[in-house]
């Protein structure tokens, strides 16, 4: 009687912690992601599947985001070791160098993920990342400042308006957040046709990107010395629009779902206008997540990707955070794509990540950001 | 008037308080006005709308409050520890004649200029070995590293300025080594060693770098958690009020400081 | 006294020494094992770049690091910076310093606490709040504005100057310190004696002071500089995009870039101009030492 006692006890004492599995999700995107997943995902990851728990770590800011976890997992993953990593909410699976081919990156598939059928293919780059938000960068502007018939609504209009209005446009460093970086993209693409498809994640060359980017750096040159403060590029996404919110500028690109969120929360005026360009969008991307292969709770952080790519979250992507849902359209509920027709898209024109977008980033450092500087 | 006379008697010294003030207090100011701010829009010179709005949001974060205590704690060990191994070290170098003893000495100040950022990986991939990543113990071992040299170098020189003569005078009229350390070399050299002790806890408390890389997931403390809420966040409140508390700890500690720093104990310990 | 320890027997000596030995072996290891062993590492891999898919010895990386305009540049400008900083530092700290050896008045007592303050003000704070000082449309720019009514303020947030003013903050507490205690040395008598034969207050301070504190210029010197050349927080969030500080330099080759290698190498070019300083001040320990036996 004794016995089975004592081996009750321990089974009631051992139970919790060999069905609850917690995993840990680091976040290093903008604050209005973390909030999201802090106030909605995880609270509903939980209802839908409570043998699961989720402890999110917020790693957003001046700390370099995921990348040094990301680099104690890899070392974890060449030693054997735990990695005490999970779920990576975005992060670019060609990082670490040469991660990818040792397998250090789940590889997603129906199988393991089943939802992944259901994930649009222009979102798709690479199986070993889950694309599972999209946004797009717009163009956002102070109403106040900004006659409604100077509004650019193509490229060169654009050029013609940061010329004509010195100091009044800026963009951020593009390896410090989306709203710079694509900006440098769209910027990229009109000097190479304006054809996205001209950059995929296979066809990087070295002399091909110094070729192709030259022409991008002649263009973005050109527009330094009208750019505000002759050219003082923030360093984030957030330090640009808080230029805009402080009126510094009174143009700059954004993302979408940051603007709207912005101005919900009266850091926007209301006065600020949001507008895209018409001959090619700017660019935008697809937030993708990612699982080292050598998580300890590797059958949870599956689970918690079938779930962000549910219809479920997929809507509140839409209505919460003002992004594109990464799987189709047509498996959200009908009255959300009524509401949405204007905007919708099944494809967010986008740049490969990888080596193109660090040759990109490292020559816009080596060629643009120097002819900053030099008056001061 | 007597005010008065007396400013007017040291004009230079208020021309440098003035000076030092706008610099130093300057962007101060800055911060607690936003932190009461609900709206500022340029070009207003202060706040459009006052108000505590966001004091009231910002502290609903549960993970904020749970993170003080921890990071308090792990502040006081990594002080104390920090003192029970590097006070007897201090001693030996200051008063213990050995082979080497310079090159050891320096030996503190030299690995002290090697760029963190790129060891911490590699420390990371020992600790991973050890099990120590994400627990006190890691984090405490990895910011223990950060504290020795002010707290090796300041004590060492307090214990090297304490006057001989008073220990050999109790020596010879009986006392024992014990009391002798205890009533007549330790009362010389307590002021360093609580400068050496506070900069410690101040600087234990503010550190990121290693905290991160060696505390995540399971240990979140407090500069780790608001790093990404100060720079990351749209509503400028937001990082006003994180950083007023944050510097909350520092303020208490510059109150209990004033009376250690304003002996001239501490820059001692640079080998001035 | 210095004699009486002298004269004791060698054995007693190397008893005591075995002691020393002992009472500094836990600081001692804790640096080797988590300074100085993961260094050595890293120095290593440097020197053994990979050349068409082999891992040898050779100097490929260091060639790489001053072949290349950008990391030239940033390297000069790192210089160029910590010059600026500790110059201005000294320009801001030597009267402050003076000022308060020479006075004591209550308000010496405040000027210090306020020189002091800076110790207690994470970098992290300080960027955020000289954003908001010094930033475009800050306080500062309104307080111009509002009082003078010039609309000439040009920020220099983003910019070098941006950087090199957060620094200069942060490194007035520590500068004050040090000069203030090499001061504190300098003896009255001396100064009065020069001044009953009637040397000015510029002849007081270059003939008398600046000779004799010349030990605490040179540490004043090179701990800032051991600070200022690896820092990271506040020119990554003050600085400009181009030319970088070492600092946000290295973190982005490292994450940026993906090249560890070149980010290695920039930290030891970077750990190897610190050793430099660092002889300077080993060389004037030594020659103190030498001084009092």
């Amino acid at each position: 009687m004794f016995r089975i006692c004592v081996g009750l006890l321990f089974l009631l004492l051992l139970s919790p912690a060999f069905s609850q599995e917690t995993i840990d999700l680091y976040n290093g995107s903008d604050t209005n992601i973390s909030d999201w997943y802090s106030n909605s995902v995880i609270p509903m990851f939980q209802q839908a599947v409570p043998e699961c728990k989720v402890n999110q770590v917020i790693t957003g800011g001046g700390a370099g985001g995921n990348d040094p976890i990301v680099d104690r997992a890899y070392a974890a993953f060449k030693t054997g070791d735990d990695p005490k990593a999970d779920y990576f909410e975005q992060f670019d699976p060609f990082r670490p160098v040469g991660a990818m081919d040792e397998g250090f990156w789940v590889e997603f598939s129906n199988d393991n993920v089943p939802n992944y059928a259901s994930v649009v293919d222009a979102a798709k780059e690479t199986p070993y990342n889950l694309p599972y938000r999209g946004s797009q960068v717009l163009l956002a502007y102070d109403k106040t400042k900004v006659a409604e018939d100077e509004v650019p609504h193509t490229w060169d209009e654009l050029v013609a308006w940061i010329k004509a209005n010195p100091g009044e446009f800026i963009y951020g460093r593009p390896d410090r957040g989306g709203s710079g970086r694509n900006f440098v993209v769209r910027a990229v693409h009109e000097a190479n046709g304006r054809d996205p498809s001209l950059f995929t994640v296979d066809n990087f060359e070295a002399d091909l990107a110094s070729e192709r980017f030259a022409a991008a750096w002649e263009i973005l040159n050109d527009l330094a010395p009208y750019l505000y403060d002759n050219a003082s590029y923030p360093a984030g996404n957030t330090p640009t629009l808080q230029l805009l919110a402080q009126g510094a500028v009174s143009m700059i690109p954004a993302w979408s779902d940051q603007a709207i969120q912005a101005i919900n929360l009266g850091v926007l005026p209301e006065s600020t206008g949001l507008v895209q360009l018409e001959d090619l969008p700017l660019v935008g991307g697809y937030a993708t997540s990612t699982i080292p292969s050598n998580a300890a709770n590797l059958d949870c952080a599956l689970k918690f990707a079938d779930f962000v790519l549910t219809p479920e979250v997929q809507t509140s992507v839409v209505e919460e955070i003002g992004g594109f849902p990464a799987i189709s359209w047509d498996l959200l509920p009908s009255e959300l794509q009524a509401k949405f027709a204007d905007v919708i898209t099944n494809q967010v024109p986008d740049f490969p990540g990888g080596d193109w977008n660090s040759a990109m980033n490292d020559s816009w450092y080596e060629n643009v950001a120097p002819n900053v500087n030099r008056n001061d | 008037m007597t005010f008065l006379r007396r400013l007017a008697k040291d004009p230079f010294g208020i021309v440098i308080f003035i000076a030092l003030f706008l610099f130093i207090i300057g962007p101060m100011i800055s911060v607690v006005l936003w932190a009461f701010s609900i709206q500022w829009r340029y070009p207003s010179l202060l706040p459009t709308e006052w108000g505590l709005k966001f004091w009231a949001q910002t502290f609903k974060r549960a993970d904020i409050l749970q993170a003080l205590p921890l990071t308090l704690m792990i502040s006081f060990i990594v002080t104390i520890v920090s003192a029970i191994i590097c006070l007897p070290a201090a001693y030996a170098f200051a008063r213990i004649k050995f082979r080497g003893s310079q090159f050891f000495l320096l030996s503190f100040l030299a690995t002290n200029a090697f760029p963190r950022f790129g060891l911490y990986i590699t420390i990371a991939v020992i600790f991973l070995k050890l099990n120590l990543i994400s627990t006190i113990l890691g984090v405490v071992l990895i910011q223990l590293v950060n504290t020795l040299l002010f707290m090796i170098w300041i004590p060492t020189a307090a214990f090297k300025g304490v006057d001989k003569s008073l220990e050999e005078a109790a020596l010879d009229v009986g006392a024992s080594r014990f009391r002798v350390f205890w009533q007549i070399t330790l009362p010389q050299v307590i002021p360093a060693i609580s400068a050496a002790l506070l900069l410690t806890f101040v600087g234990t408390f503010y550190e990121t770098q290693g905290a991160i890389l060696i505390g995540l997931p399971g240990i979140r403390t407090m500069p780790v958690l608001m790093l990404s809420l100060i720079n990351n966040q749209l509503v400028v409140q937001y990082g006003a009020i994180l950083s007023l508390t944050l510097w909350i700890p520092s303020l208490i500690l510059l109150l209990f400081a004033r009376r250690v720093l304003s002996g001239k104990t501490l820059a001692a310990g640079f080998g001035v | 006294m210095e004699a009486s320890q002298l004269q004791r027997p060698k054995a007693k000596l190397s008893k005591q020494a075995w002691v020393a030995y002992a009472l500094i072996a836990a600081p001692f290891l804790l640096m080797v094992l988590l300074i100085v062993y993961p260094a050595s590492l890293s120095i290593v891999r440097t020197l053994r770049p990979e050349v068409e898919g082999v891992r040898r010895f050779g100097l490929e990386n260091y060639q790489a690091f001053f072949s290349d305009h950008t990391s030239v540049t940033n390297l000069i400008f790192t210089l160029w910076s910590t010059g600026a900083i500790i110059g201005l530092l000294f320009a801001i700290c030597l009267p402050i310093a003076l000022y308060l050896r020479f006075t004591d008045s209550w308000i010496a007592h405040w000027v210090q606490g306020l020189a002091l303050f800076p110790l207690f003000v994470p970098g992290i704070i300080l960027a955020y709040a000289l954003i908001r000082f010094i930033g475009p449309n800050g306080l500062l720019e309104t307080f111009i504005e509002v009082t003078t009514g010039w609309q000439g303020y040009r920020t220099p947030y983003l910019k070098p100057a941006g950087s090199i003013i957060g620094l200069v903050w942060e490194g007035i507490p520590i500068t004050v310190l040090i000069l203030t205690a090499g001061l504190a040395q300098v003896p009255d008598n001396l100064i009065e004696a020069a001044r009953d034969v009637g040397a000015g207050r510029l002849q007081i301070f270059f003939r008398i002071i600046l000779p004799l504190i010349g030990r605490s210029l040179l540490i004043a010197f090179a701990l800032n500089f051991l600070g200022v050349i690896g820092a990271f927080t506040l020119p990554y969030l003050l600085g400009p995009a181009a030319p970088q500080m070492m600092g946000p330099f290295m973190q982005r080759t490292f994450y940026n870039v993906l090249n560890p290698d070149a980010a290695e190498t920039q930290a030891v070019i970077t750990f190897l101009l610190s050793s430099i300083v660092g002889f300077l001040y080993v060389r004037s320990a030594v020659r103190q030492q030498k001084e009092e036996t």
